[in-house]
């Protein structure tokens, strides 16, 4: 995960991630689209990305086409899943706590008013 | 765009829970590390998740007692849940001797719950992590 952090600290590997989240595409479509970065760079970004597993290469015959490995939003699925059912399991204990400190309060006060 | 939904049935009243939704005092006690909630329409929602990951939205509904909606992403360049992209609506029926609590995540990406396999063992390793009361957070944003 570190890769995966490190690969997506440069904001220009931010950028390329966004350009191929939705759309497969070639080296040289994504250095037209990023602009001001040499061929050279664009490549060495999308060999950061690619070891980061952030992103996927295919080859079309001669062209590598680049996009984004879906795969991560499986992965944010998965932490989506299990950080709700955590949260709300601690949301469970944490209301009951209170509602058992209440009823006891309660509880107390009526005592006292007929004891 | 997907759905997550999931659902717990607390032995407390709503309006012991609805608490736990727009305190932020409360709100750290489940479902952030630290928290910045300002309850009303158009009101800052921003939790600290998983103890270095923002999650960033507005409050877009409130009921009191009934139902929290805020919108929700990430607040980290180039996620690919943006902050406001999605949205999560907690809704809380009064039941018997409690409340049942249904939380609805809307919005997500198709690709978040189409493949779920590709998740599956980090899912189970994360779980056994949790298990054993250690915070598997961080280790996930793309």
């Amino acid at each position: 995960m570190d890769a995966a952090l490190k690969a997506i600290a440069e904001p220009r590997r931010r950028e390329i991630l966004r350009l191929v989240w939705s759309e497969e595409l070639p080296a040289t479509e994504i250095a037209l689209r990023v602009g001001q970065v040499s061929r050279p760079a664009i490549s060495q970004h999308l060999a950061v990305l690619r070891g980061a597993r952030l992103v996927v290469e295919r080859r079309d015959g001669t062209r590598r086409l680049y996009r984004a490995d879906h795969g991560e939003m499986a992965r944010l699925r998965a932490f989506l899943d299990g950080f709700w059912t955590d949260g709300l399991e601690r949301l469970r204990l944490a209301a009951e706590a209170e509602q058992r400190a209440l009823d006891d309060r309660n509880r107390d006060d009526r005592s006292d008013t007929h004891g | 765009m997907a759905e997550l939904v999931r659902e717990v049935f607390i032995e407390a009243a709503p309006e012991v829970v609805f608490q736990y939704l727009v305190d932020p005092e409360r709100y750290v006690a489940w479902g952030a590390s630290e928290a910045v909630l300002d309850p009303r329409p158009g009101g800052t929602y921003r939790a600290l998740m998983g103890g270095s990951h923002w999650g960033e939205g507005e409050f877009l509904e409130i009921e009191p007692d009934r139902r929290v909606v805020f919108s929700f992403g990430w607040a980290e360049p180039g996620h690919p849940i943006p902050p406001g992209s999605t949205t999560v609506e907690i809704a809380l029926e009064a039941d018997g001797v409690g409340t049942t609590v249904r939380l609805t995540h809307r919005g997500l990406p198709e690709d978040a719950v189409g493949d779920h396999t590709g998740g599956w063992d980090h899912y189970l390793a994360r779980l056994a992590l949790a298990a054993r009361g250690e915070d598997p957070g961080p280790d996930l944003m793309p």
